[in-house]
């Protein structure tokens, strides 16, 4: 029995119907195909296709517990999936506030096998069924409010007319929550948050006429300002009467929110008795229709403009302007916290003027906000919080909160346990940045590096010693293809360059000629013969090559070491101190401090690489293209779930 | 009757395409899995996204379809084998294909929603970039046939291929066809990992189904254009001539579905300029070339 059945009686038809959906499954993988690889899970070679938008998925696959920060948005790609649909939920019984699962099984590759198998038989029987009833997740609830088509800023929760031209406005439906979820939808200018701007714009929208004398302007050319009437010297058309210069120049210094009160300042400096007479104007033009409150330019009669022309220019004039100087609607468009092409967990809320990046707002869904401080948690417990917390790099992260309790307690591990753990890191290192590969390679439709990249990240993190070096020649094939792709230079070269007097870390800090890495003054790395690689270049580019670089130095590393171990914390006893640590991780530096009392910690400190680079989002991709902008934070390689804060 | 057996092979050959691009793009041979994944979507819901604007939504993958269709009534399988033999056949296939811009312009504002408006107005600002690529290498083939028509193309070709004899123009050609058709490394419009499937984001069961088979027509009747225009269609040794052009439409066919896998996407400004500055100089320069030899060394 399924619970997301369609409506209808299995029957004929349907009973084919049934068996083609079973067969043919489209997946949508929660949180995303990059944990669920960390995890071990392989997704590839079930007859199944893994779907960038829930619209086109039949099966929701959830991968282990969901996090507090992603079950709302949860919900909402689970409410965009056509019926029949169902959820398969591994490792994990507590899925609120979607619907039960149809189908539980383990996180384990056996797991998925039998699970899957398990939802074929359940599709097959019961996609269909002639008692359908209907789930709304609490985030779906909707409210409408009204709101004028010409001027997205009023917003009202009561139907009525626009306070600014009079025309009736129309209902429009909203989050009742106001929750900022994935949902294409609902991804259009989302202004509720805005209401406020609909009196102080009624008051621009009165004195945009406030001259100290008529210009005339051109319709298509707004940087062509004449003091008498006739035509624009760039393409002919006559010049229609526009607000003073100075007002005109103003709007191309609007920021999106914040231009208006500094707006307004100027207006009431203006304000003077010629307002009033503008007033008396737009009266007089009233009857012509609906469209009196926009401001001069459409009251007033030229020869060779209809008198109701609606001028681009003039329905533009308030909004922001971008810097090549082309006025657009401009929108806000929610990507994440399932985005196929970004990591999982990381919205990123871009407002977009065209295809152009104007404004970001990035933060994680996922991040750590509740390390021990005060709740005392036993160390080995808090070595198994902190690495299950981190599905991306759980053995950097184990090592180094083992690093920082054995300082506290003055352990100091042996030399073998300290060459297993340093190659246990490397091997992460190699999964990780393969997993990297795979997702640049799923973001740019480079299909064959995200399926080669994906298989070998699986068969590198849970290799020994023996299948790492036979991956060797694999890997270095990968690495060659990879950088004399065709396409690539041109995709990569040049984007996202970070500067030099920015704060990074990590392979984003070494793809631009800086020495950082923690690796550099380890003992037992130098002993494995390390040295630290570094490119010059800072951009995209010079990142995908520093990856592929340290993939080919962290084979011959654990080469070297001989034997990999995952890092084992030994019993502390009661101690107490304070203990520092820091690991390079597969993303750059992590520091932990932690606070020993009586063998329990009792205070925890950590900084990451990624909430360092989470803050570089919005400098590298204003002004760029969206495509360039979401490759450009790919490039950052974030770990949402490390973000701390 | 030449019009029955066209579209059955039509059919025939979305359903091998079909095939080939579940093999290329998700890994899967198998000759039965398109047949189910249609069956799958027809079951599926279809949703109208809230605020749509319906006849947009619901008329975009139709008109798609229809655009694809009206390109293949001019492609020559054989010799008499074509659906209409219009003096001006090679001027038709550009005009039928000015529809699937159109057609991606409404199922992108159809919806309402921000990922496949973006997708929608991506393929309207590379309209010259391939447009322009697709109609100057036609008049270079134009040039040497002395006709417009597809047959009297083919038939120019006897001697010589078009590949080796203006190889300018067809690998403009095929790139143009790449991106009219928004094949990877060019699917600019329905980018999955930069718009969440574009396009085609909002679209569910049959009316995906309808826009995936509209793809897949659009595919095979660019693949005809290519063959027909510089692989000599029909023109063959020992097989029978609708052997050669099914043969070699579906190789370019499975060659333009598959070379989007080895490489990244290309950036939507990168795109824009080559297409302008160097395509378009190219462009005109094969046209040039070829009009010399047409008239020094007529083959």
């Amino acid at each position: 029995m399924l619970a997301g059945a369609r409506q209808g009686a299995m029957t004929g038809i349907r009973r084919l119907i049934a068996t083609a959906i079973s067969r043919d499954l489209t997946a949508f993988v929660l949180p995303g195909p990059a944990v669920a690889r960390s995890m071990g899970l392989d997704l590839a070679n079930f007859h199944m296709r893994i779907v960038g938008t829930p619209r086109h998925a039949g099966v929701l696959i959830i991968v282990g517990p969901i996090p507090e920060g992603l079950r709302d948005a949860a919900a909402v790609a689970h409410a965009q999936m056509p019926r029949p649909r169902a959820i398969i939920a591994l490792g994990t019984d507590d899925i609120a506030p979607l619907p039960d699962a149809d189908v539980s099984a383990p996180l384990t590759q056996d797991g998925l096998q039998s699970g899957l198998a398990d939802l074929r038989r359940a599709i097959a029987a019961g996609a269909f069924r002639p008692d359908v009833a209907d789930f709304t997740a609490p985030a779906l609830a909707v409210r409408v409010e009204y709101t004028c088509p010409m001027h997205p800023e009023v917003v009202s929760d009561e139907p009525g007319n626009c306070p600014k031209c009079g025309m009736t406005l129309v209902p429009r439906e909203t989050a009742a929550g106001g929750h900022a979820v994935h949902q294409p939808p609902e991804s259009m200018p989302a202004m509720s948050g805005h209401s406020g701007h609909g009196a102080k714009a009624q008051d621009h929208a009165s004195h945009a006429d406030t001259a100290d004398g008529e210009t005339y302007t051109c319709p298509m050319h707004p940087e062509v300002v004449s003091d008498t009437p006739g035509k624009c010297p760039k393409c002919g058309m006559t010049l229609v009467k526009a607000g003073n210069e100075g007002h005109d120049g103003q709007g191309a210094h609007h920021d999106h929110h914040g231009g208006h009160s500094a707006h307004d300042d100027e207006d009431a400096a203006q304000g003077t008795e010629q307002s009033h007479k503008d007033h008396a104007d737009h009266a007089g033009h009233e009857s012509h229709g609906g469209h009196t409150g926009h401001g001069g330019q459409s009251s007033v009669d030229t020869e060779g403009i209809e008198p109701h022309f609606m001028s681009m220019v003039e329905m533009t004039k308030d909004q922001p302007r971008s810097s090549d100087g082309l006025q657009m609607e401009w929108i806000e468009v929610p990507f994440g916290p399932f985005f196929p092409g970004l990591p999982a967990g990381l919205h990123l809320n871009l407002t977009l003027d065209g295809d152009t990046v104007a404004g970001s707002a990035a933060k994680s869904l996922v991040g750590i906000t509740d390390l021990p401080g005060g709740v005392e948690m036993a160390s080995a417990d808090f070595a198994d919080h902190l690495a299950a917390r981190m599905p991306l790099s759980p053995v950097a992260y184990r090592a180094l909160t083992c690093a920082a309790i054995e300082d506290a307690a003055g352990i100091v591990p042996t030399t073998d346990e300290r060459r297993a753990r340093a190659a246990a890191i490397e091997r992460e290192r190699i999964a990780s940045h393969l997993g990297w590969l795979a997702e640049f390679g799923a973001q740019t439709g480079f299909l064959w590096l995200k399926s080669r990249a994906g298989a070998l990240q699986m068969a590198v993190q849970s290799g020994g010693i023996a299948e790492i070096a036979a991956l060797a020649t694999p890997l270095e094939r990968l690495i060659r293809r990879v950088q004399s792709a065709p396409l690539l230079r041109m995709r990569l070269g040049g984007l996202a360059r970070v500067g030099k007097d920015i704060v990074a870390c990590g392979p984003v800090d070494r793809a631009r000629g800086s020495r950082s890495d923690v690796r550099g003054d380890d003992a037992t790395l130098k002993g494995l013969g390390f040295e630290m690689r570094i490119r010059d270049g800072g951009d995209a580019l010079a990142r995908l090559v520093l990856r592929c670089d340290e993939i080919t130095q962290s084979i011959d590393l654990i080469a070297a070491a001989g034997v990999i171990g995952l890092p084992r914390l030994p019993n502390i006893g009661r101690v107490s101190g304070d203990g520092v640590a820091s690991i390079e991780t597969p993303r750059g530096a992590a520091r932990l401090r932690v606070k020993l009392t009586d063998g329990k910690v009792a205070e925890a400190d950590l900084e990451t690489p990624s909430t360092l680079h989470l803050a570089l989002i919005d400098a590298l991709i204003v002004q760029q293209e969206l495509g360039d902008a979401l490759v450009a934070v790919g490039s950052l390689d974030l770990s949402p779930w490390e973000i701390c804060g | 009757m030449s019009i029955m057996i066209v579209l059955l092979s039509l059919a025939v050959g979305a359903y091998v395409l079909a095939v080939i691009e579940r093999w290329a793009v998700h890994g899967h041979l198998s000759l039965t899995g398109p047949a189910w994944a249609a069956l799958a979507l027809l079951g599926r819901e279809t949703a109208l996204p809230r605020k749509s604007d319906r006849l947009f939504f619901e008329a975009g993958p139709l008109l798609l379809l229809v655009a694809g269709l009206m390109a293949v009534a001019v492609i020559p399988l054989a010799p008499g084998l074509i659906v209409t033999d219009l003096a001006t056949g090679a001027l038709f296939l550009n005009a039928a294909l000015a529809y699937v811009l159109v057609a991606l312009i409404m199922a992108g504002w159809g919806p309402n929603g921000a990922y496949a408006m973006i997708g929608g107005w991506r393929f309207l600002g590379q309209f010259i970039a391939y447009a322009m690529l697709i109609v100057m290498p036609i008049t270079a083939v134009a040039m040497r046939a002395e006709s417009l028509s597809t047959v009297q193309i083919v038939v120019s070709q006897a001697q010589l291929w078009n590949v080796l004899y203006q190889p300018i123009g067809f690998a403009l050609f095929v790139v143009a066809a790449m991106g009219l058709a928004w094949l990877p490394p060019l699917d600019l419009p329905d980018a999955t990992g930069e718009l969440a499937g574009g396009v085609e984001a909002e679209y569910t069961g049959a009316q995906l189904a309808v826009l995936r088979l509209a793809r897949m027509v659009i595919v095979l009747a660019l693949a005809g254009a290519i063959v027909t225009f510089y692989l000599g269609g029909w023109l063959g040794p020992w097989l029978p001539p609708w052997a050669w052009s099914a043969i070699k439409i579906l190789v370019v066919a499975a060659a333009m579905l598959s070379v989007g896998r080895y490489m990244p996407r290309i950036r939507e400004a990168r795109y824009l300029a080559l297409s302008w500055k160097l395509g378009i100089s190219l462009a005109l320069a094969n046209i040039f070339i070829v009009g010399v030899i047409a008239l020094v060394v007529p083959i």
